[in-house]
């Protein structure tokens, strides 16, 4: 073997070494490529949490199909009650949200919500005292509590210069302690892989255990598939159009098979009910199943054009209801 | 010592076998053709079409850097997808075969045309060791040039949009692992085509461009003797499970299982090689005078 043959091969290894240790230490490391943005809002949520939310809210806000996306979601109450209640303006105030779901199914007592922006903080504790907030020193943070006629507790806490938690008093009082402590959500391995999975990838996701978080009160001809559904995650980017996937992790193969062809089975009957509905019928071509092993995913890819015609298809929201309604504080 | 006492011939001193171990002949004939593989006016073919995805991953990450959107019709093409794209559209089905055709076919046939053959099978080894020697050789050499660039146009592409090279790595070792299989299969094949036809080239070309892309779309068994059928059941599990997996369901209609394209792929390896190198030990080859 000559002296460039040699070389040759040596050079050869060496690319393909250098590769491989490249992709070993990024493997590992979960990273080297885009990840999304930092989110140190994961150290309020408790190790024992299910299931994990995060919106972009800045890049939905500017995205180009934010007024069709607008035109189809729901009235947007709870963002005026928000805005009424605490003066933060969703639109305008916040860049980004992270949600932790701990225990069963996702509820807004289960739920701690800490949203990132700019906030002025004299002005939403005024806002808060005047609609009958108590305040509180909580482990150095401020928090305010809302007590409800039900007997639950409402409340905001202050958690950063511009990080705000919503949510139950207690879940508020966990995520401080939490943060306190050195155990959080990160330490939840299997949790984060799927999050490592989605969050450089989507402006929207959610990530978690299918069997904690799915609501008991569904229907059995949708229970009963996704039996065997331990994990999901979705996710959505928002664009010049909306691209995303819902992906689902098994027990088994065969539970993920069964779950793939009930799905393929269910959009082959509705393309057949669509009939001549070519609106229908464009709006169920943007879907596609996909996945091998263990994993079922259903792809989607919505054009301007097929939101608007998924605006046609919904019922027409109802936008509005006039003045914030006044809290349940204080009543 | 009486002179009745028959006289004993001094034992023969042993002599020493003059052919070499079957896998010491293999090992000096890889050595002797990697090199002439390596360095001959075949390499300029091979680095053209080694080094066209390499120019279009620069592109594609360049483009992207500066902005330009990754859109095709209404979905947005992020790093993996683009890098399955390029490793399906450029490697499996161009790269791989067109690599096993000029080389395989060479191993025997170049020492034919140029009538060096003789050297090679008068000396004490094997005719079979050279075949296999000059397979090991083409296996290398083309391992050698084509999975870096792989692993070169991988770190490009991978991290374009929202990619990133941890998410990706499994599937490049995937791919890496397929690549693989298909140049040792493909060069099998070509390696028989090699040695027992006369114009080993023209028939490669027609098997790669002509049988193997026209069967696959024959219903019944016949797609089940070509290599590509049984390449395109392995696909699935080395691409990214997403849109580009889905785009390659739409193009193959039928995809056989792993363990099944295994076999097969195993079972056509060690079936023309096996053939080869009895046709190697068996055949005459009468060089033009």
């Amino acid at each position: 073997m000559t002296r460039r043959t040699r070389y040759f091969l040596i050079g050869g290894a060496l690319v393909l070494a250098a590769g491989l240790c490249t992709g070993l230490v990024a493997y590992y490391a979960g990273g080297l490529g885009p990840q999304g943005p930092d989110l140190d809002e994961l150290s309020y949520l408790p190790r024992e949490a299910s299931t994990v939310a995060y919106a972009d809210v800045r890049s939905i806000m500017a995205s180009d199909v934010r007024e069709r996306l607008r035109r189809m979601l729901p009235a947007g109450e709870e963002r005026d009650r928000l805005n009424a209640e605490l003066g933060i303006d969703i639109d305008e105030d916040i860049d980004s949200v992270v949600a932790g779901f701990v225990g069963g199914a996702p509820s807004p007592e289960a739920a701690v919500v800490l949203a990132r922006g700019r906030f002025d903080q004299e002005q939403i504790e005024a806002r808060i005292l005047q609609h009958g907030g108590t305040a509180e020193d909580y482990r150095g943070r401020r928090l305010f509590v809302f007590q409800s006629q039900r007997e639950k507790s409402g409340g905001v806490a202050f958690l950063e210069s511009d990080l705000v938690a919503l949510g139950d008093a207690g879940a508020l009082r966990q995520a401080i302690d939490t943060a306190e402590s050195s155990e959080d959500v990160t330490d939840n391995a299997e949790l984060m892989r799927l999050v490592a999975d989605v969050r450089g990838a989507h402006d929207a996701w959610i990530a978690g255990r299918l069997d904690t978080a799915a609501p008991g009160e569904l229907p059995e001809v949708i229970r009963a598939p996704l039996a065997g559904v331990e994990w999901f995650t979705a996710g959505a980017s928002v664009d010049e159009a909306v691209t995303g996937e819902v992906r689902a992790e098994t027990r088994d193969d065969l539970s993920a098979q069964q779950l793939r062809d009930v799905i393929q089975g269910g959009l082959a009957a509705a393309r057949l009910v669509s009939g001549q509905d070519k609106r229908l019928a464009a709006v169920l071509g943007s879907l596609q199943v996909a996945g091998s092993g263990r994993t079922v995913a259903i792809g989607f890819a919505l054009s301007p054009e097929l939101i608007d015609t998924l605006g046609e298809l919904t019922p027409a929201p109802v936008r509005g209801r006039g003045p914030a309604t006044p809290p349940d504080a204080g009543r | 010592v009486s002179a009745a006492e028959p006289v004993r011939a001094a034992p023969r001193p042993p002599t020493r076998s003059r052919t070499p171990p079957a896998t010491h002949a293999i090992a000096r004939v890889f050595g002797l053709s990697l090199g002439e593989m390596l360095w001959s006016r075949r390499t300029i073919f091979m680095a053209l079409v080694v080094g066209l995805p390499i120019v279009i991953g620069a592109i594609v990450r360049v483009l992207d850097v500066l902005g330009a959107p990754r859109t095709v019709g209404d979905v947005t093409l992020q790093g993996p997808a683009i890098f399955g794209l390029m490793i399906w559209a450029f490697f499996v089905r161009f790269v791989v075969p067109v690599l096993g055709v000029f080389y395989g076919t060479s191993l025997i046939a170049d020492e034919v045309e140029e009538k060096t053959i003789t050297y090679l099978f008068v000396r004490p080894i094997p005719r079979s060791a050279v075949l296999f020697g000059k397979y090991a050789a083409y296996l290398v050499c083309t391992s050698f040039v084509v999975l870096p660039s792989v692993m070169v146009v991988w770190l490009l592409v991978a991290p374009v949009g929202s990619g990133s090279l941890g998410a990706t790595f499994p599937d490049l070792l995937r791919d890496l692992g397929l690549l693989a299989i298909g140049l040792a299969v493909y060069g099998a094949v070509f390696a028989l085509i090699g040695t027992a036809l006369r114009r080993p080239l023209l028939a490669g070309l027609l098997f790669v461009f002509g049988w193997e892309m026209f069967v696959l779309f024959l219903p019944g068994y016949l797609k089940r003797f070509s290599v590509a059928f049984h390449l395109q059941g392995l696909v699935p599990h080395a691409m990214p499970a997403d849109s580009t997996l889905d785009l390659l369901q739409t193009l193959v209609r039928e995809v056989p299982s792993l363990t099944e394209s295994l076999i097969w792929l195993a079972a056509i390896e060690v079936g023309c090689l096996w053939l080869a190198a009895r046709v190697v030990s068996t055949r005459e080859y009468v060089l033009e005078q």
